[in-house]
């Protein structure tokens, strides 16, 4: 009786469980990224200060619940010698989110490298990837119309995937919203490839 | 009532953050605490017990244990476990015949459940010495890409030389600080 009962309350309010990986370079706003999105899904969340934010050696993890699902985030360090440890996550991440920094011209080309390198893993095949053009509050910044065409060079790699660019600005928030929204469909469409969490578990 | 003071006591932000500093014996973690109190090197002996020091960081209050890393005492270390609010693990960068055991420690110390919400920085010491790892190699050596729920920070660190504490300080105060 027990486990029928709580079986139905889980039925009714569990809610499923997604983890979504944060890449890009280093220096691209990902850690910013992930508490802008937290400031945005969670009432009363206090953010670090963007300011003080240093480069991640390391992990960073989070959890928004929206629209019936509780996105778990893993922001990984970008610095080039802690991209060999990012496979290690592929296997359980549910989508990717990539940023990049539309501000540094300079580093554009070795980000799509590092993209085209991740994308290519067997263990992402048919992963949704949300492609961020970060740091739109910066006046010379490279826009979706200029990112887009160097990300998807590589179709072949990106194969039947969701996967899309979107602009945002982790600084002051704008793009958040819609970017997540995006990812949360995506994930649950995608439920029948690589199931949540808590039901693969079952 | 004691609800209503440790409110007025959390306006004053004011509670002292209580830390752990872990790690094998000959780590490093007895000079890493005087290094963070008192800004210099001490001579130290192998801690049999522990020492804990008030440190106080851009007017951050931590209380600050220093748990011996001898084999035979750590199984003690579960006894300082509650209410901590952040791990310092200290591994000495330049042992890597004793890595193994580090990680099964450390392992070990992540399942228990009084230590869950605790953030952790792993200290990778001894960075001054020829054939120190890298962070990667630490990272991988310790197995920490197998924490998948917990927030936590690598850093090359000399005690010695007093390189890489501040960064850590600094993480660890902002960290703790967002947490509350």
């Amino acid at each position: 009786m027990y486990h029928l009962l709580s079986g139905f309350y889980k039925y009714l309010f569990q809610l499923d469980e997604y983890y979504v990986l944060i890449l890009g370079l280093d220096n691209a706003g990902k850690s910013t990224y992930l508490e802008a999105a937290k400031t945005h899904f969670t009432k009363n969340y206090k953010a670090l200060n963007p300011n003080k934010i240093t480069s991640t050696v390391g992990l960073n993890i989070g959890v928004i619940d929206t629209d019936g699902c509780s996105l778990n985030f893993w922001d990984l360090g970008g610095q080039e010698e802690l991209q060999s440890l990012w496979d290690k996550y592929y296997a359980e991440s549910h989508a990717v989110i990539y940023v990049v920094d539309a501000f540094d011209r300079d580093r554009i080309e070795e980000s799509k490298a590092v993209f085209d390198k991740m994308i290519a893993s067997e263990l992402l095949k048919g992963i949704p990837l949300l492609v961020l053009a970060n740091k739109q509050d910066l006046q010379d910044s490279m826009g979706v119309r200029e990112v887009k065409p160097i990300f998807n060079q590589n179709a072949h790699l990106i194969g039947q995937r969701d996967c899309m660019v979107m602009p945002v600005s982790a600084l002051n928030g704008d793009g958040v919203d819609e970017g997540i929204k995006w990812l949360v469909q995506c994930v649950k469409r995608n439920n029948v490839v690589r199931p949540p969490r808590n039901q693969s578990d079952n | 009532m004691g609800g209503l003071l440790s409110y007025f006591r959390s306006l004053i932000g004011s509670r002292e953050m209580r830390i752990l500093i872990l790690g094998l014996d000959g780590a490093g973690k007895t000079t890493i605490l005087y290094r963070l109190q008192v800004g210099e090197v001490v001579t130290t002996i192998p801690t049999i017990g522990f020492n804990v020091e008030q440190v106080t960081y851009k007017n951050l209050k931590f209380q600050v244990w220093d748990l011996g890393g001898q084999t035979s005492i750590r199984p003690y270390w579960r006894c300082y476990y509650s209410n901590t609010d952040a791990i310092i693990y200290v591994v000495d960068s330049v042992d890597k015949d004793r890595i193994g055991i580090s990680k099964q420690e450390l392992v070990s110390m992540l399942e228990e459940e009084e230590l869950k919400g605790a953030i952790l920085a792993v200290l990778a010491n001894k960075q001054d010495m020829e054939g120190a790892m890298s962070v990667a190699e630490v990272h991988q050596a310790l197995g920490l890409d197998l924490l998948r729920n917990r927030t936590f920070q690598i850093f090359k660190t000399s005690a010695i030389k007093g390189e890489g504490l501040d960064q850590a300080m600094d993480w660890l105060s902002n960290a703790l600080q967002s947490r509350k």
